[in-house]
C-alpha cells in the first residue's frame, strides 16, 4: 500500500505539477495518518463511526452500536464551523528564489492551496489575496468545493511584481473583510518592518486571528555562496559583487536581527508566527494552522 | 645593491602581475546569483567593507611577494657591499689541493684523470677573475708537501687574483704534470692549516682535486681529523672527484736479482712481478726488457687473474764487470709510470771469498773445491786460503764472505776486525772440528750472545751410528740455504752420515738466542747449522767439520757442492744491489772519507750528456753522505764519486714508483660519505663541476630569502584563511554545485 505521506516532501510534490491535486495529495496524506481528528465537530450532518480512542468525548459513544456489539464507537460529524479565512498569499519578485525543490513562490502557493483545500474540506469561508506592491487579485470568501479553482487560478501570477511594503496590503484586507475571521499570511517578509508591524496590529485590533507562515529558502538563512559572486536583487536594482564568504557572517547577524525582530513583533501582537524552510515536509504549515485552530477552539 | 647570479632570470619578476591578472579575470568569471535578501547582504558589506579590502590587499601583495621571493631565490642575488661584509663576505680565499700523484695519469678517451683537474681549477681561477670582491688562490700539489728534507714547496700561495692571474694560471697549468709519487692528501691537508691558519678575515673554500683512490682512504681517521680541523676553523670543503670510474691497470710491482753469487759470466735469476689492479684478467701480457740499454728477449705471462700478482725469473747472464741496470716495461695502459721498473745490480769480475784455516788446510781444500770446482761450471767464486793471522793485519773489506775453518784460537785484533767486516755487511761462516776450542768459542765468539757466533757449545759429542738407518742422519728445515731441496725426498741429503759434531749446553734449543735459527739438526735432535744476522751481516755456523773428516757429506756427495754455493749465495746476498728507493724520497749514500772526494756529481735519470754541477757531500757524524733529494722520477740515478787518487767511478742507483700507487680502485660519494661522516663537505663530479652558487663571493641570500619564503607562504594561508577565500566546507561546496 503506497504510503500517504509521500507527497508531503517538497521533492515529491514538485511532480505535481496542478495545484490542486497536489493540495488534495498532501492535505489527504496529512489527514490520513491522524489517529484523532482535530477537527470534526458538532453538527447535524453524520459522517462516520469510528472506534473509540481514549481522550475522546464520551459524549460521542454511540450506545447503540456498544449494546449490539459490545464496542465502543464515537459518531463523528460534519464540522459546521463558519470560519472566514482569508489567506494571503505573497506572489512578488523576491518569492521567486529558490534553488531546492520548490521556489519560495511555488512553496507558499502550496501551503495556500493546501491550506484553502483544507478549510473548504469542512465547510469554511475561503477567501484569497495574492498580492505583491498590492493585491493583484482578491478570491472573495466562499464554502463551495469547486471555489479552491479560483483561489489557485488567482495564484497564478506569470509576471512578479516588487513589493515596496505590506501595509497597505493588510490595510486593504482589514477593510474588505471587516467581520472577524482568520488571516493567514503566506510570505518571506522581505519588506519594512515597521509597516508589516503595523499591518499585524490592525488586523488583529479588528479581531482577526493572524497566522504568519514565513517561507524562506535555505540558501537565504544559511547562506553557503563561495568564490567570487554578483548578487542581483530580486525586487531593487542593487547588485554586489564580493566574496560571499567574507559577507557571510555580517549577513547571518543581519539576517537574526531581523527575524529576531520579527517574531517578537508577532508576538507583541499575538500573531502565531511560524518560519518555514523550503526544504521542510509541508504538513508543517497543516500542522501548524491546525494547532492554531484547535487553541483557537479551545479558547472559544 | 646586490648582484645576481643569474641575473636574466629577473625577467621574471614580471610574474609579480601574475596574482594581480588572477584577481581580475576571478572579477569577471564571477557567478551570477539573483537574490532576494539584498538587504542582509548590503548591509553586512557596509559593516565589513574596510576590513575585506584591507584584507584582500595584504593578501594580494603577500603573494605578489611570494612571487618576487621565488623569481629572487632562482635569481641567487649576492651582497657585496658593506652590509655583505657583515654577513662574513669580505675576501675570498680558493685554496686548491691539487693530487698529482701518478695515479692521476689515469688516462681515458681523449683525456684524463690530471686534465680534468686542471680543467676544475681554471674554471674555479676564471669565476674568482669575473668577481667584483677580493680573491685569493692557494694552490699546493700532494707531492711538493710533506717531504723529509726539502719542505713545502707551493705554487701558488695567497695570490691575489687580479686582471692578469686567469692567464697567469693557464701559463703554470700548461707546465704542471703528474708526478711518480704516489703522496695522499694527508700532507696537503696538514699545509692548509700550518700555511694558512684561520678563516678570521676572509672567507676561505678549500678544494681537494684528487681521484679518491680506495687505498689512500682506506685508514681515514687522521684525514678526517685534519679535514674536520679546518671545516671548524670556517673553510668550506669541495671534494671534486676527477675520475668517473675504476679502470684496468697492469703495474710492475717488482724487478729484483735473486741474492747470490754474482760475478761475470755467472747465471743471475731475475725475477719480475705484474700484478693486475683490474676487475677482468689479462692475457698475454709481454714484459719488455732491457739490459743496459740493449733489450732483451721479453717475458709471456700466460695471464694474470683479477687481483693477483704473478712473478716470473728470467736468466741474465751480464758480460762485464761493474753497475749494470735492468729495465722491465709493460705495453701501455691507463696509468704509465708503473709500467716501468728499474733496477741496478753490482757485478764483480768475481767474488773473492776468505778461507781461514790452519797450515794443513784440509778443510779449507774441500770447500775450495765445492765453491770453485773449476772447468765448465762457473761460478764466480774465487777462494782465498789464509791462515787465521792474516784476519789481523789485511783488509778485509774486499772479501764477500770469510769461512772460519776448524779454527782453534784467534787473537782479539782478529776476532775485532772479523765482527767489524760482519757488522758492514759481510758473510760468515764457521765450521767446526777437532781442533776447535769451545772455551775460545763460547768466550771470544760467542761472548754470550754478544758476539759473531750465534750459539754456545759446550764439546765434541758423537753421534750414534743408527745400525737400522731409519732416519737420515741431516734433517733440513726449510731455509734459502736448502732451499734446492725442499718438497723432494733427496736421496743425497739422505746419505749424509755425521759422526761427530759439537754439542750445545743443555737447553739452549729451547731458549735460543734473539734472531738464531736451526735450519739443520742431526737425527738425535741436536743443532747442526744455526745461522743468526750480526748487524748487516749473516753468519751461518756449521758444528761439524767442512771436510769429510767427522762426517761424509764432502765425500762424491752432490749435495754438499750445492749446499756449500748455496750457504755462499745466503752469506753474500747482503750486498750488490743498490737501495731499493722510490720516488719523491731521499737517497743516502754515505762516501768513505779515506776514499772519496766530498764533492760528487748526480746525473738525473736521462742525463746523459748534460753535465751537472759538482754537489757538496754533506757531514754526518763526521763522514760526507750524499743525500740524493730531488728523486721526483723513477729510473737510474748515477751518482759519480771521485776518488782522493784521481780516478772516478759511479753508483748506480734505480728509483721506482710506489708499487700499489697503480691500483686505480676509487671511492665514489657514498663510500666517501661513510668515511668521513660528521665532515660538513661537498662531493663533486670534475665533469660536471661549477662555480657553484654557494661559491659566489658576497653573501648569498638565496637561503635567508628562501626561508622568507616560506614564513610568507605561512602567513598567505594565515591571512587567505583569515580573509575566507579557503575552500568552502563539504556542505557550502555541494551549494555552490546546486547554483550553478
Amino acid at each position: 500500500m503506497p504510503d500517504p505521506k509521500r507527497f508531503l516532501h517538497p521533492e515529491a510534490i514538485r511532480r505535481i505539477t496542478r495545484l490542486d491535486l497536489r493540495a488534495r495529495h498532501i492535505v489527504e496524506g496529512f489527514l490520513s495518518g491522524m489517529h484523532r481528528s482535530p477537527y470534526f465537530g458538532q453538527s447535524v450532518e453524520f459522517r462516520q463511526h469510528r472506534q473509540y480512542t481514549f481522550g475522546d468525548d464520551l459524549r460521542y459513544v454511540d450506545w447503540k452500536v456498544w449494546a449490539k456489539q459490545d464496542r465502543f464507537y464515537v459518531k463523528q460529524f460534519e464540522e459546521d464551523t463558519n470560519l472566514r479565512c482569508t489567506l494571503l498569499c505573497d506572489v512578488s519578485g523576491s518569492m521567486r528564489y529558490g534553488r531546492g525543490a520548490l521556489t519560495k513562490y511555488e512553496y507558499g502557493c502550496t501551503i495556500t492551496a493546501c491550506l484553502a483545500y483544507l478549510l473548504l474540506r469542512q465547510q469554511d469561508s475561503v477567501g484569497c489575496v495574492a498580492f505583491d506592491e498590492q493585491p493583484r487579485t482578491i478570491v472573495p470568501l466562499r464554502t463551495k468545493r469547486n471555489h479552491l479553482d479560483d483561489i489557485i487560478q488567482a495564484m497564478d501570477v506569470s509576471e512578479p511584481r516588487d513589493k515596496t511594503g505590506i501595509f497597505p496590503v493588510l490595510r486593504l484586507v482589514a477593510e474588505t473583510y471587516p467581520r472577524r475571521g482568520m488571516v493567514v499570511l503566506v510570505s518571506d517578509l522581505l519588506v519594512e518592518r515597521p509597516g508589516l508591524l503595523r499591518g499585524l496590529k490592525l488586523l488583529r485590533s479588528r479581531g482577526h486571528d493572524v497566522m504568519v507562515f514565513h517561507v524562506m529558502d535555505d540558501d537565504e538563512l544559511d547562506f553557503p555562496f563561495t568564490g567570487p559572486t554578483r548578487f542581483e536583487g530580486l525586487e531593487t536594482d542593487d547588485a554586489l559583487r564580493c566574496n560571499p564568504r567574507a559577507l557571510r557572517q555580517g549577513y547571518l547577524d543581519a539576517l537574526g536581527e531581523y527575524l529576531a525582530e520579527v517574531r517578537h513583533g508577532c508576538v507583541a501582537n499575538k500573531v502565531d508566527y511560524r518560519l518555514l524552510r523550503t526544504s521542510q515536509p509541508l504538513d508543517a504549515a497543516l500542522a501548524a494552522y491546525l494547532s492554531s485552530r484547535l487553541s483557537t477552539h479551545h479558547r472559544n | 645593491m646586490p648582484s645576481f647570479v643569474f641575473q636574466p632570470l629577473l625577467w621574471g619578476l614580471l610574474l609579480v602581475g601574475v596574482p594581480v591578472l588572477i584577481h581580475l579575470i576571478n572579477m569577471l568569471r564571477h557567478r551570477r546569483v539573483p537574490w532576494a535578501a539584498m538587504e542582509f547582504l548590503l548591509q553586512s558589506q557596509k559593516r565589513n567593507r574596510t576590513w575585506i579590502m584591507l584584507k584582500q590587499l595584504l593578501l594580494l601583495l603577500m603573494r605578489m611577494a611570494a612571487v618576487a621571493a621565488v623569481v629572487l631565490v632562482l635569481a641567487q642575488p649576492v651582497l657585496r657591499s658593506e652590509w655583505g661584509r657583515l654577513f662574513g663576505g669580505s675576501k675570498t680565499h680558493h685554496v686548491v689541493l691539487l693530487d698529482d700523484s701518478f695515479s692521476m695519469a689515469d688516462r681515458w678517451a681523449d683525456t684524463s684523470a690530471f686534465e680534468q683537474a686542471k680543467a676544475v681549477i681554471r674554471r674555479i681561477g676564471a669565476q674568482a677573475a669575473a668577481q667584483q670582491q677580493p680573491q685569493e688562490f692557494t694552490l699546493i700539489r700532494f707531492s711538493r708537501v710533506g717531504r723529509e728534507r726539502r719542505g713545502s714547496e707551493i705554487d701558488l700561495l695567497q695570490v691575489t687574483v687580479d686582471r692578469d692571474f686567469e692567464a697567469g694560471l693557464e701559463r703554470m697549468l700548461d707546465d704542471v704534470r703528474p708526478s711518480e709519487t704516489a703522496a695522499g692528501p694527508l700532507a696537503a691537508l696538514a699545509e692548509v692549516r700550518r700555511l694558512l691558519g684561520t678563516t678570521d678575515d676572509e672567507r676561505r673554500i678549500v678544494y681537494l682535486v684528487s681521484d679518491f683512490r680506495t687505498r689512500e682512504w682506506n685508514e681515514p681517521t687522521e684525514l678526517k681529523n685534519r679535514m674536520q680541523a679546518i671545516a671548524s676553523d670556517g673553510a668550506e670543503l669541495h671534494l671534486v672527484r676527477c675520475v668517473d670510474q675504476q679502470r684496468d691497470n697492469l703495474a710492475i710491482v717488482s724487478l729484483r736479482a735473486s741474492p747470490g753469487s754474482r760475478a761475470v759470466g755467472v747465471p743471475v735469476f731475475v725475477e719480475v712481478a705484474v700484478r693486475n689492479y683490474g676487475a677482468s684478467p689479462a692475457r698475454d701480457v709481454s714484459v719488455l726488457l732491457e739490459e743496459n740499454g740493449q733489450p732483451r728477449p721479453a717475458v709471456r705471462i700466460a695471464e694474470i687473474p683479477p687481483g693477483e700478482t704473478v712473478e716470473e725469473r728470467f736468466l741474465v747472464r751480464f758480460a762485464t764487470a761493474g753497475q749494470q741496470q735492468l729495465v722491465a716495461r709493460l705495453e701501455t695502459d691507463p696509468v704509465a709510470a708503473d709500467n716501468h721498473r728499474y733496477v741496478t745490480v753490482d757485478i764483480p769480475l768475481d767474488v773473492p771469498v776468505l778461507l781461514i784455516d790452519d797450515e794443513r788446510a784440509a778443510d779449507a781444500r774441500a770447500l775450495s773445491l765445492a765453491l770453485a770446482p773449476g772447468g765448465r761450471a762457473e761460478t764466480g767464486i774465487r777462494p782465498v786460503i789464509e791462515t787465521p793471522r792474516y784476519l789481523s793485519i789485511h783488509p778485509l773489506d774486499d772479501y764477500r764472505a770469510i769461512y772460519l775453518l776448524d779454527v782453534p784460537h784467534l787473537d782479539r785484533s782478529a776476532v775485532a776486525a772479523l765482527e767489524e767486516f760482519v757488522r758492514n755487511g759481510g758473510g760468515l761462516g764457521i765450521f767446526l772440528g777437532e781442533k776447535s776450542d769451545s772455551r775460545f768459542l763460547n768466550d771470544q765468539l760467542y761472548r754470550y750472545g754478544k758476539g759473531v757466533m750465534p750459539l754456545p757449545v759446550t764439546g765434541p759429542a758423537e753421534l750414534l751410528v743408527d745400525r737400522l738407518q731409519r732416519a737420515p742422519d741431516l734433517r733440513v728445515e726449510p731455509h734459502p740455504i736448502f732451499r734446492v731441496f725442499a718438497g723432494q725426498r733427496n736421496p743425497f741429503l739422505s746419505t749424509v752420515n755425521v759422526t761427530r759434531y759439537f754439542a750445545t749446553p743443555e737447553g739452549w734449543d729451547l731458549e735460543p738466542d734473539p734472531g738464531a735459527e736451526v735450519i739443520a739438526r742431526l737425527r738425535n735432535g741436536a743443532p747442526l747449522v744455526v745461522t743468526r744476522p750480526f748487524d748487516d751481516g749473516r753468519v751461518v755456523a756449521v758444528l761439524t767439520t767442512a771436510a769429510p773428516t767427522w762426517n761424509n757429506w764432502g765425500r762424491n756427495n752432490p749435495s754438499y757442492v750445492v749446499t756449500m754455493l748455496e750457504t755462499q749465495a745466503f752469506l753474500a746476498g747482503q750486498s750488490g744491489d743498490g737501495p731499493d728507493a722510490r720516488v719523491g724520497t731521499p737517497v743516502r749514500l754515505e762516501l768513505d772519507p779515506g776514499r772519496y772526494q766530498s764533492e760528487v756529481r748526480v746525473f738525473q735519470p736521462g742525463e746523459e750528456t748534460v753535465s751537472p754541477s759538482l754537489t757538496e757531500a754533506a757531514l754526518a757524524d763526521g763522514a760526507p753522505v750524499v743525500e740524493l733529494d730531488e728523486t721526483d722520477r723513477s729510473g737510474i740515478y748515477r751518482i759519480q764519486l771521485f776518488r782522493n787518487d784521481g780516478g772516478s767511478e759511479e753508483r748506480w742507483i734505480a728509483v721506482n714508483v710506489e708499487p700499489d700507487g697503480g691500483n686505480l680502485e676509487t671511492l665514489d660519494g657514498s663510500q666517501l660519505a661513510d668515511r668521513l661522516s660528521g665532515v660538513p663537505y661537498q662531493f663533486e663530479q670534475a665533469g660536471t663541476f661549477r662555480y657553484a652558487a654557494g661559491d659566489e663571493p658576497g653573501y648569498n641570500l638565496a637561503e635567508a630569502i628562501l626561508y622568507f619564503l616560506v614564513i610568507l607562504l605561512l602567513l598567505e594561508q594565515v591571512v587567505a584563511w583569515w580573509a575566507s577565500y579557503h575552500p568552502a566546507a563539504p556542505r557550502a561546496a555541494l551549494a555552490q554545485g546546486g547554483a550553478a
